[in-house]
């Protein structure tokens, strides 16, 4: 069959909602990379000027203006995968006659060290032994405790329509519709305490209702599946195994809150994850439990995949919105909120995958059992993405409030090879480090913060007592500077310079260099204009906190 | 461009109010914290501001302390509630400003420029003097890749003076709308670029130079003045129109001595508000080139050259050819147009030359097209 030409692909996109994304993968699948032709078919049949489009591409990881650049192997390089042989690996895969490139964490911490090459995720420590599968289920928790998201996650056929529904899938749904008004969903939703899993928190019943009373239409939801934090692949399993369970909790937040479209943004890293939702949409769609006349009321809900294509800012909701519409990836200046002024400058509800799969089981179980799935005062479950020295990594949906060395010794194993926890990180990267006496902390936001970190999407790296903290740390700094957007003072060169003091530059004196980086530290936290800025130095800040000794010898070190 | 009205109300007759810096002040609907605290004299730093261009909350200077808020928000993208209170200098907000100043100064090249650079080139240097950031702390790579391959006469693109502010994209998009410049790539290796990273002149760009005038680190430059920059003697400033059309762009002539040295837009010209074309804000260089007539000359009739005439005669000589057109085919066969690179009194004397010495309304100018 011929290849598509330009025009038929700007004609078939040119006039579907947010065509900018998939209209650029088109052309970059068809032609192995973005060349001037496509981009400037690109900026006619979209109306974008060429300058600005030529400037978003080059914001994207994976976007490759170089001919053939698609057929480039990608390997992940994060700090967990540095540790399992990345380096060995990209020698291997040079040595077979491949040109690799690195990426940052794409959300495979639990089977190091995962590869992107045209289109296909496979793991494996050389090239020869590279190998393509589905992602890792979840470990089976402890007896007794019991699960929200991942219940019904191990049962055979799940992913499927019919295997969904027997497991009492869309029943959710189906109450909603014919049995409550959307504000009795809004209220259950508010009563069960779910918050944010994405990181932020944000109480969801909170947000919906605010989206509900919110003027302007159409609303829309978007689903955040961008989950570009190194360490976490939470999101992955949920959609890879349960994919109904989103797309569910994505129809109920439509209904509670009136909105007509929606859309799953997707992160480029999870090729086979795209394919799962658009077969389990269309599923969804053909037995009516989507679209037109949702289980035959005026119900009306038109949901779609948006990949990414490689920027962890994309996560953060102004900028993914941002990235939908075509734009700049940018964040954008709060206030005004998503909430009243998002997706096309109207309504819109952008939840985390994990947050919108809770809502089903929450409504059909109720709120009062959601609460009480948590440990002490704390409601529902979290899932930990569980990576790096572990002798069990992977996903475990936890009570909030469950004790961390509970989780790392009583449910993983503990460090392999009889080791010692040295430190762990929190929120993936974005918390830092707990080391020390602090590994005494619960998983809950109020226990974690009080140790001048979050709990945020989840994702928990180990580092037994073996690993070199401060080689740790700067890659993972490097993870940040890579990623920050270039928008904001504060991040743009504080990452940089973060980095630059980890590699060894700066003062040679320990004190002249410590009061650098508490100044970078503190400026970055108080004046940045988003959560990257904000969080990225408290790595360095826990670096300083936890080993000032190896601080030293670094410095000193000359 | 924003402007600053009277204070508004709540719709019920009370006046919208807020706390700034302990002082109850008044505010127009809409108008930022940043825009409040400017009318109140608080002088906040900046450096990603311009008045002209949507906020854009990117070098984070203009920080303020909100109460309620945890950390410090930019008082530049935030609007004003009725309510809030708001400190605009305090001692942890100075020492976060002066860090920032620090971090910036460390990347680029050179922190003084020529002030022939462009309108707003002082701004770092003069913040980096404000704070006493020239520590030389933070020590690093620099950032930004000049491009002195672009051989365009009128902009210099060096963008290792560069901070990443996006004055010039912004006021190109949103001023000009060219949207000839972008930027690329992300975070330390952001890069002010053209459509595949090509020349000026190969993109959209329109030579309007405004990019320059509202660069605050000299990373732009108007090439042409600076090509004056050593001409001798103080800069002196002549406000005037631009004579080259009908838009009647306000201008700041730069002189020395008798040499006009480069033109700067007027900020507060009412039609164009700091906005100018490629030639009101570069093409001067005729008023003093060698080229230009010193002399009357008058065409010889019979051999068809020109030779050189005094003023007198040449006055007698095209006065009595324009009172026989005038005698043989009326006053209407007279049509007049004057030159757009003429001063405007010339203009002027030309139409009514026209109108009350010759009697028609058969005038017109150049620059009208």
């Amino acid at each position: 069959m011929a290849e598509p030409g330009n025009d038929t692909l700007v004609e078939h996109w040119k006039d579907e909602p947010a065509p900018l994304l998939p209209l650029l993968h088109a052309f970059h699948e068809r032609d192995g990379y973005l060349s001037e032709e496509a981009l400037r078919a690109v900026s006619r049949g979209l109306r974008i000027p060429i300058a600005d489009l030529f400037g978003t591409v080059t914001f994207y990881h994976h976007f490759s203006r170089d001919a053939a650049g698609l057929d480039r192997p990608r390997v992940c390089n994060g700090p967990v995968c540095s540790m399992r042989g990345a380096e060995v690996l990209l020698a291997s895969l040079r040595a077979a006659g491949h040109d690799p490139m690195t990426m940052p964490c794409p959300g495979r911490c639990d089977e190091p060290v995962p590869v992107i090459h045209r289109g296909t995720v496979l793991t494996g420590r050389t090239a020869g032994t590279l190998v393509s599968g589905p992602s890792p289920l979840p470990p089976v928790p402890p007896d007794g405790v019991e699960e929200c998201v991942f219940a019904g996650i191990r049962a055979p056929g799940r992913p499927t329509l019919a295997g969904y529904r027997s497991q009492g899938g869309y029943e959710a749904l189906e109450q909603a519709v014919t049995g409550m008004t959307p504000a009795e969903v809004v209220d259950v939703i508010d009563a069960s305490g779910l918050a944010g899993r994405g990181g932020a928190g944000f109480p969801t019943g909170r947000k919906w209702r605010a989206v509900a009373d919110a003027p302007g239409e159409p609303k829309t939801i978007v689903c955040n599946a961008d989950e570009g934090e190194p360490g976490c692949f939470k999101d992955r399993v949920l959609m890879d195994h349960d994919p109904h369970g989103t797309i569910e909790g994505m129809a109920l937040a439509a209904y509670a809150t009136g909105a007509v479209r929606g859309f799953i943004y997707l992160r480029y890293e999870y090729p086979e994850t795209c394919d799962i939702l658009e077969g389990a949409i269309a599923a969804a769609a053909a037995a009516g439990l989507l679209g037109d006349g949702i289980l035959g009321t005026d119900f009306r809900f038109d949901l779609m995949v948006r990949r990414g294509a490689g920027a962890y800012i994309c996560g953060e909701e102004t900028s993914l919105l941002n990235s939908l519409e075509g734009g700049h990836p940018f964040p954008r200046n709060r206030p005004p909120f998503p909430v009243t002024h998002g997706y096309e400058n109207l309504p819109t509800v952008v939840n985390n995958v994990e947050t919108l799969a809770s809502a089903p089981p929450i409504l059909v179980h109720g709120a009062e059992w959601y609460r009480g799935l948590g440990r002490a005062d704390h409601a529902g479950t979290k899932v930990i993405s569980l990576s790096g020295d572990i002798a069990r990594p992977g996903n475990y949906e936890v009570p909030i409030g469950l004790p961390l060395r509970e989780l790392l010794h009583g449910w993983a194993g503990g460090p392999p090879g009889g080791r010692a926890v040295q430190a762990v990180t929190m929120a993936g990267l974005s918390g830092g480090f707990l080391a020390g006496a602090d590994l005494d902390v619960t998983l809950d936001e109020p226990s974690i913060r009080s140790k001048g970190s979050f709990l945020g999407a989840g994702g928990i790296m180990v580092f037994d007592d073996s690993r070199d903290m401060i080689r740790v740390t700067r890659e993972s700094m490097e993870f940040f500077a890579e990623e920050s957007c270039g928008k904001c003072f504060p991040c743009r060169i504080g990452t940089q310079r973060l980095v630059e003091r980890l590699e060894g530059q700066g003062p040679r004196a320990v004190d002249a260099w410590v009061d650098e980086v508490v100044d970078l530290n503190e400026v970055m936290k108080k004046t940045s204009a988003c959560g990257l800025g904000q969080a990225a130095p408290l790595l360095t800040e826990s670096l300083i906190r936890y080993f000032p000794d190896r601080v030293r010898a670094h410095v000193e070190k000359g | 461009m924003k402007r600053n009205g009277t204070p508004s109300t709540n719709g019920k007759g009370v006046q919208l109010t807020m706390t700034l810096d302990g002082e109850k002040v008044a505010f127009t609907r809409g108008e930022t914290v940043y825009e409040v605290a400017e009318r109140h004299q608080k002088e906040i730093p900046t450096l990603c501001y311009d008045p002209r261009l949507e906020p854009f909350g990117g070098c984070r200077l203009c920080i303020v302390e909100l109460e309620g808020a945890r950390n410090p928000v930019a008082s530049c993208t935030m609007k004003a509630e009725p309510g809030m209170r708001v400190r605009t200098r305090t001692a942890a907000l100075e020492v976060q400003r002066r860090i920032l100043m620090e971090m910036v100064a460390s990347e680029n090249r050179d922190t003084d420029v020529d002030p022939m650079h462009g309108y707003a080139s002082q701004e770092m240097a003069e913040l980096l003097d404000r704070y006493d950031a020239r520590t030389g702390r933070f020590e690093g790579a620099l950032s930004g890749e000049s491009r002195p391959d672009d051989d365009n006469p009128f902009i210099k693109r060096d963008y290792e003076n560069c901070i990443s502010c996006y004055r010039c994209v912004r006021v190109c998009a949103e001023q000009e709308g060219d949207y000839a410049i972008s930027v690329m790539n992300r975070g330390f290796h952001t890069q002010i670029t053209t459509e595949f990273g090509g020349l000026l002149k190969d993109s959209a760009c329109t030579f309007c130079g405004q990019c320059i005038q509202t660069c605050p680190t000299g990373a732009l430059g108007d090439l042409k003045a600076l090509a004056n920059k050593d001409v001798p003697g103080e800069t002196e400033t002549t406000r005037t129109i631009c004579p080259y059309c009908g838009v009647g762009c306000t201008v700041d002539v730069m002189t020395r001595g008798e040499k006009i040295v480069g033109v700067l837009p007027a900020m507060d010209g009412p039609a164009n508000e700091g906005a100018l074309c490629v030639k009101g804000q570069f093409a001067f260089d005729f008023v003093g080139h060698p080229d230009r007539l010193a002399t009357p000359f008058i065409r010889e009739e019979k051999s068809g050259q020109l030779r050189p005439a005094s003023w007198d005669e040449a006055l007698d000589f095209a006065a009595g050819k324009l009172r026989k057109v005038v005698k043989d085919h009326g006053r209407r066969a007279i049509y007049g147009i004057a030159s757009g690179r003429a001063p405007h009194e010339a203009a002027y004397m030309m139409q009514r030359f026209i109108r009350a010495g010759l009697g028609t309304n058969h005038i017109d100018n150049c620059s009208r097209a």
